[in-house]
């Protein structure tokens, strides 16, 4: 129980960090489109995917699923800025409405799509 | 953006996170049903917390950056961002869709956006209402 705690604690401060400097690194487009938080969101959804695959295939254990699966992937992913920074741009404007529009489905989609394509690498190696 | 602060982001993901995971643990302790509850409450109240404390804190949304404020970078990107989750989501949605739940990884997905979208706003019109 203790290690459970110790090593989401470690891999989720790790992913949180990560994803400050996708905050720092990855341009913002103009109109406000949150690049950044889109790219953190489908990178941990694709080494999410990667992860579960290889821990249901028992290639990786218990204790690094607890520490990549949920620590790290879930350090670096968030819904909190990704659902509260759509509001915020929809109430804004028009314009804004339709960027937070597309940022919303693209990051469903790709989230979705990343984390299958995660999953599959594995069994293609294979 | 100073190196103190990314270690107050670190040190707030780590805590965030343990708290999803306790929360995920509880809640799946309580509910069996397909729909996955525990995420989804998570990441409601979280959506919920960084709209309200974001007005508390007179943060704007595209300036999370915090020019060394701990407070934004701790608990808005620090305890907040690792506490809710995009990833897990999106594999609770495909583990579904194995189960040929697509209609629930479906509705599940758009619940949690539209849910999100308004929890977010709600509380940042109660810190404002607060003054």
């Amino acid at each position: 129980m203790i290690k459970i705690v110790i090593l989401v604690f470690v891999g989720g401060a790790v992913g949180a960090m990560l994803r400050e400097f996708f905050m720092l690194i990855v341009p913002t487009p103009s109109r406000g489109f949150p690049l950044d938080i889109l790219a953190a969101n489908v990178v941990a959804a694709f080494l999410l995917g990667l992860i579960a695959g290889l821990h249901s295939r028992k290639v990786a254990s218990d204790e690094v699923y607890a520490l990549i699966g949920i620590g790290m992937t879930g350090g670096l992913s968030t819904f909190s800025s990704f659902a509260y920074g759509s509001s915020e741009l929809m109430i804004r404007s028009a314009t804004g409405a339709v960027v937070a529009s597309a940022y919303v489905v693209i990051s469903l989609v790709m989230g979705y799509i990343a984390l299958i394509a995660g999953r599959k690498i594995y069994s293609i190696r294979q | 953006m100073k190196p103190l602060d990314v270690m107050w982001v670190g040190l707030g993901g780590g805590l965030g996170s343990v708290l999803r995971w306790w929360v995920g643990r509880v809640v799946g302790e309580r509910h069996h049903g397909d729909f996955p509850l525990g995420t989804f409450l998570i990441n409601v109240s979280g959506t919920f917390l960084i709209g309200y404390l974001s007005v508390l804190f007179g943060v704007d949304w595209h300036d999370r950056y915090g020019h060394g404020m701990v407070l934004n970078a701790f608990v808005l990107t620090g305890v907040l961002g690792g506490y809710t989750t995009f990833s897990t989501m999106q594999l609770d949605a495909v583990k579904l869709s194995d189960k040929r739940r697509g209609g629930i990884a479906t509705s599940y997905l758009l619940l949690s956006v539209a849910a999100g979208l308004l929890t977010g706003q709600i509380g940042a019109a109660l810190a404002r209402a607060q003054g």
